[in-house]
């Protein structure tokens, strides 16, 4: 019915609005390339224009690559029957470490849908959008430190007094098995029924204390 | 009550004031016992009511036949339990609120008729007497939602309040018709004219809207479903009672039943006939010349003993209760059909619907009994 | 997080009142989940909303970077672990868009048929759990007498109860039995009669109606505004549905069925009657959807040849490619959104939940009504805490 994504980012390069950029991946997911700085004109001329018809913002996601962060809308339209996705990229610069906030304008105002999804995005990864009313976080308790979705993420070694020992190793790296499910080893005698057999026996707990043992049992 | 005291005085040879302190335990005592294991029993039906109502069994297992041992057993449970009392607790008011509640609703019982003679005391004022004493169970309900020092429980208290009281407008005034028909507040005046004559929801057309009336009025007093706003499980987590656990909880709980059973006790009585069968079917409930007492007491030998008589006085009782009953099945139906309303909506339907409507079948009353027109004739 | 203010002064009079701040939830009997709502209330009356999310945040995008494309589909279960059906096959349509993958006929008929079933039992579930937020303690039990049959038959090809992971990218996990066509018609049949009674019980009552007509309205405006999708979008006259505007499974354009949406019946549109009234219809276009699946059925594979073992060299796909798939759940519109640098995970999975977007109508749907109404409100929503918080 609507417009196809190359009508769209035909439209939007027509507009004569500073900082469109070009069309990406045309054949899998067509994407319209945008400069920060254009951002939210575009997405104004998105929502108010006749024949683009945007009524809604479907999704904002923050993706943090390895030179850069990208920043993608997704954008529909009910009236028209179309949809659109729209990429936004800041640099990362050489010493970027886990204080640097990627920059990005907010379309709060444009779209009110917005709001929640840059505010999880601050959250996870840390992108700063600069004009958001009220920019804090979302999923994360608020003294929570550290954005967790960035790839140069460490994880705390403890939270509110409880340690936390994680195997950061991906599930499928850790051994080549064959199409068999594995097989769950005997259980040595006097393990804990409440802890896996290969778990070390003396996990650290809060407060130093061992898990009790149950008699007659395992 | 007279033939209790001189049994008392004849067979223990006591004097009369003695007797009467006697009989008096003995009759006061053996009602809270009637009491309390009519609550256990109603708990159970209500469970049975519910489940059978949402298409599943209820107690099952609990001492064998359809979980019949439930209340009892989680009676036994409550008592078991931790008595927990919050931090911030105001403890005297927190302590007596329940005490409160339950005492106010069971003092009511002193003046329902379960048979001609069978009733603690007979007061003139009896109406009156009911209407008034339920009312200090709001005092007890306030109590607790505040001296639980939580949000949640002052909402239920104060729902509570304003409902409640509320309320009392409508049911009270519902009640005066009955009272106009009958000429008197005493409620043993109720069945012996109602033996007479009749129902007395038949007596004239604004009757059964006034029998009506204070049925939603006292569900609304009993905080029953569509009127559960102060318990509001799924707002108020448990309402005012949202703090209190173990025996105290149960306080609640049995406040809950009891009341059931005086509003329908209530209402039996001045609408449906209280112990009497229509047209004095048998002469159900009304004391015999010579009873039992009067044997005991002394007063007449044993041949001179009506029995037949004695035994229709007692089947009064076993006729007002399953009128009772039959009320209380109807209050539980409703609980677990209708949903709750939200409490502005209260306070319209009882100020705006409940109280000009009650208004309205007094003056309708007054009006036929004025001039003289009724359904069923009466002298 | 900066808390509500806790003390204001009545700009009205001059009696200095303090506004109650009243917390409701994590744990409430009516959140539907763990949320918390920070309410600041004038008695009875919320003059201010604030939500709190995040108590069931699960880490699950950042799990998604870290195992394979297939082995994600269990924790897509989990988000919406009431549309569990539903959940796996965005993902799967999502890792299909990226990969190219083939998905044979039947197997697009069989997701078809069980997302439909399960759509009818998570609308079920709403129901019966809205009528315990109105009061009515028993159209839930009501309800689940029917969502216990769709468990029975859906545990049949899927091997669970409600987590099902049976749906995963290529086609279905394994095929249905001989017997399950049948017995699904006949809990079709059976359901439609129900349907009355549903009614009867709760949508016609009249204090039903009282208290859900011409509360939580939503404009359309505001619902397209805040990303609101699903019921709570089509209960504001907005008559838009992915499964027939943008049909992302071939068997949905071949199959009849309505979109019903909110007509202000009973109050204004938009309220909370009419989203309520659009999941019960939608329930039974969802049994003609299913009736005509089944006539429907071919027969064949249910799994594409390029779908290997979870052992052996995992899925791959092509470097630098994205996709972004939107799926009608029970709720709204999810959508998966991966990124892909051409190794066996992606490096950015998004789920884009309905219940999140929903839910950010919220603090503004709030202020101004009662506490009875709010639940009322967040009842209507239908929110899965799974989901708005992943």
């Amino acid at each position: 019915m609507g417009m196809n994504e190359r009508e769209i980012h035909a439209l939007l390069t027509a507009s004569g609005i500073d900082g469109v950029g070009g069309l990406e991946q045309p054949d899998l997911d067509p994407t319209v390339v945008l400069q920060p700085s254009a951002l939210v004109e575009v997405m104004t001329l998105l929502r108010d224009d006749e024949r683009l018809a945007m009524e809604m913002l479907h999704c904002v996601t923050a993706v943090d690559r390895e030179d850069r962060v990208d920043v993608v809308y997704h954008v529909c339209s009910f009236a028209r029957h179309h949809a659109l996705t729209l990429r936004t990229s800041v640099a990362k610069p050489d010493d970027a470490d886990e204080s640097w906030h990627p920059e990005v304008p907010s379309v709060a105002s444009v779209y009110a849908a917005a709001d929640w999804h840059e505010r999880e995005q601050w959250d996870l990864l840390g992108v700063h959008f600069t004009g958001h009313p009220d920019l804090r976080r979302l999923l994360l308790p608020p003294e929570w430190i550290g954005h967790p979705l960035r790839k140069d993420y460490v994880y705390p070694s403890e939270h509110g007094g409880i340690p936390l020992e994680l195997d950061a190793v991906p599930i499928y790296e850790r051994d080549e098995r064959e199409d068999t499910p594995p097989v769950a080893e005997p259980r040595p005698a006097g393990t804990p029924l409440n802890q896996p057999p290969s778990a070390p026996s003396a996990r650290p707990h809060a407060g130093g204390k061992a898990p009790a043992k149950k008699e007659g049992e395992g | 009550m007279q033939g209790l005291i001189d049994v008392f005085a004849n067979l223990l040879g006591t004097g009369p004031t003695l007797s009467m302190v006697l009989a008096y335990f003995v009759c006061i005592h053996s009602l809270i016992g009637f009491i309390t294991i009519y609550a256990m029993f109603a708990i159970w039906m209500e469970r049975k009511v519910a489940a059978h109502i949402q298409v599943r069994l209820g107690p099952m297992e609990t001492g064998g036949w359809h979980g019949w041992a439930q209340s009892p057993a989680d009676a036994l449970k409550l008592l078991f339990k931790e008595d927990l009392i919050p931090a911030g607790a105001n403890k005297f008011l927190f302590w007596i609120a329940p005490a409160l509640v339950f005492c106010g609703v069971f003092t009511g019982f002193i003046v329902v008729p379960f048979a001609e003679g069978i009733q603690i005391v007979d007061l003139e004022l009896g109406v009156f007497f009911i209407v008034a004493i339920a009312s200090v169970e709001v005092i007890g309900v306030i109590m607790a939602g505040w001296s639980s020092n939580s949000k949640y429980s002052l909402f239920g208290a104060v729902r509570e309040a304003a409902q409640v009281v509320s309320y009392e407008l409508p049911s009270a005034t519902a009640l005066l018709p009955p009272v106009l028909i009958v000429g008197s507040l005493t409620l043993g005046d109720f069945n012996t004219f109602q033996a007479e004559h009749g129902w007395l929801i038949l007596h004239n057309p604004f009757m059964p809207i006034a029998a009506l009336i204070f049925f939603i009025s006292s569900l609304a007093g009993c905080k029953r479903a569509p009127f559960d706003l102060p318990e509001a499980e799924s707002e108020l987590v448990s309402g005012f009672h949202t703090e209190y656990s173990g025996m105290r909880f149960s306080f609640f709980g049995l406040e809950e039943f009891v009341s059931m059973f005086l509003v329908s006790a209530v209402t039996a009585t001045l609408f449906f006939g209280g112990y009497t069968l229509p047209f004095d079917l048998l002469s159900i409930g009304a004391a015999p010349d010579v009873s039992l007492f009067d044997w005991l007491s002394g007063h007449a030998e044993l041949g001179q003993v009506d029995i037949l008589g004695s035994l229709t006085h007692l089947a009064g009782p076993a006729v007002f209760i399953v009128k009772v009953f039959v009320f209380i099945f109807i209050q539980m139906w409703l609980r677990w059909t209708l949903p709750r309303l939200r409490v502005d909506q209260v306070m319209v339907l009882g100020y705006k619907f409940l109280l000009p409507w009650a208004l309205f079948t007094v003056v309708g009353t007054a009006l036929f009994e004025g001039l003289g027109w009724g359904w069923c004739s009466h002298s | 997080m900066e808390a509500l203010e806790m003390y204001t002064t009545d700009e009205r009079s001059d009696v200095y009142t303090e506004e109650l701040k009243l917390n409701l939830g994590p744990q409430h009997p009516s959140t539907h989940g763990v949320l918390r709502v920070e309410l600041k209330m004038d008695g009875e009356i919320i003059t201010d909303s604030r939500c709190d999310i995040g108590y069931l945040h699960r880490c699950a995008e950042k799990i998604g970077e870290n195992v394979t494309y297939l082995q994600f589909t269990p924790y897509t279960d989990r988000m919406d672990y009431l549309a569990s059906m539903n959940n796996n096959l965005a993902w799967s349509l999502t890792v299909e868009k990226l990969m190219g993958l083939e998905v044979p006929e039947r197997a697009q008929w069989l997701r078809m048929i069980c997302s439909e079933l399960n759509r009818i039992a998570s609308h079920l579930i709403a129901f019966g759990t809205y009528g315990i937020d109105i009061g009515a303690n028993t159209p839930f039990f009501y309800a689940f007498r029917e969502r216990e049959s769709i468990m029975q038959l859906l545990e049949r090809p899927s091997g669970a109860r409600m987590l099902y992971n049976y749906i995963q990218p290529g086609g279905v996990r394994r095929d249905v039995d001989d017997n399950w066509i049948g017995d699904v018609l006949a809990f079709c049949d059976e359901f439609e009669k129900r349907w009355a009674e549903y009614n009867t019980l709760l949508s016609n009552n009249y204090i039903f109606i009282k208290r859900t007509a011409n509360i939580g309205i939503l404009t359309q405006s505001m619902a397209l505004d805040y990303g609101c999708t699903g019921p709570v979008l089509r209960g504001s006259g907005v008559r838009w549905d992915l499964r027939r505007d943008v049909p992302y499974l071939e068997p949905y354009d071949e199959v009849d069925f309505d979109v019903p949406v909110g007509e202000g019946t009973h109050g204004a549109l938009g309220d909370c009657w009419d989203r309520y009234w659009v999941r019960m219809r939608e329930m039974m276009e969802s049994i003609r959807i299913i009736r005509q699946g089944c006539a429907k059925l071919p027969g064949g594979e249910v799994m594409t040849k390029k779908q290997t073992s979870m052992y052996k060299s995992p899925m791959k796909a092509a470097e630098g490619a994205h996709a972004y798939m939107r799926c009608e759940n029970p709720r709204g519109e999810l959508a998966f959104y991966a990124v892909s640098e051409g190794g066996t995970s992606p490096i950015r999975l998004r789920a884009r939940a309905p219940s999140f977007c929903n839910l950010a109508v919220l603090d503004q749907l709030l202020p101004g009504t009662m506490l009875g109404d709010g639940v009322a409100i967040i009842g209507s929503l239908d929110i899965v805490l799974g989901e708005v918080d992943r």
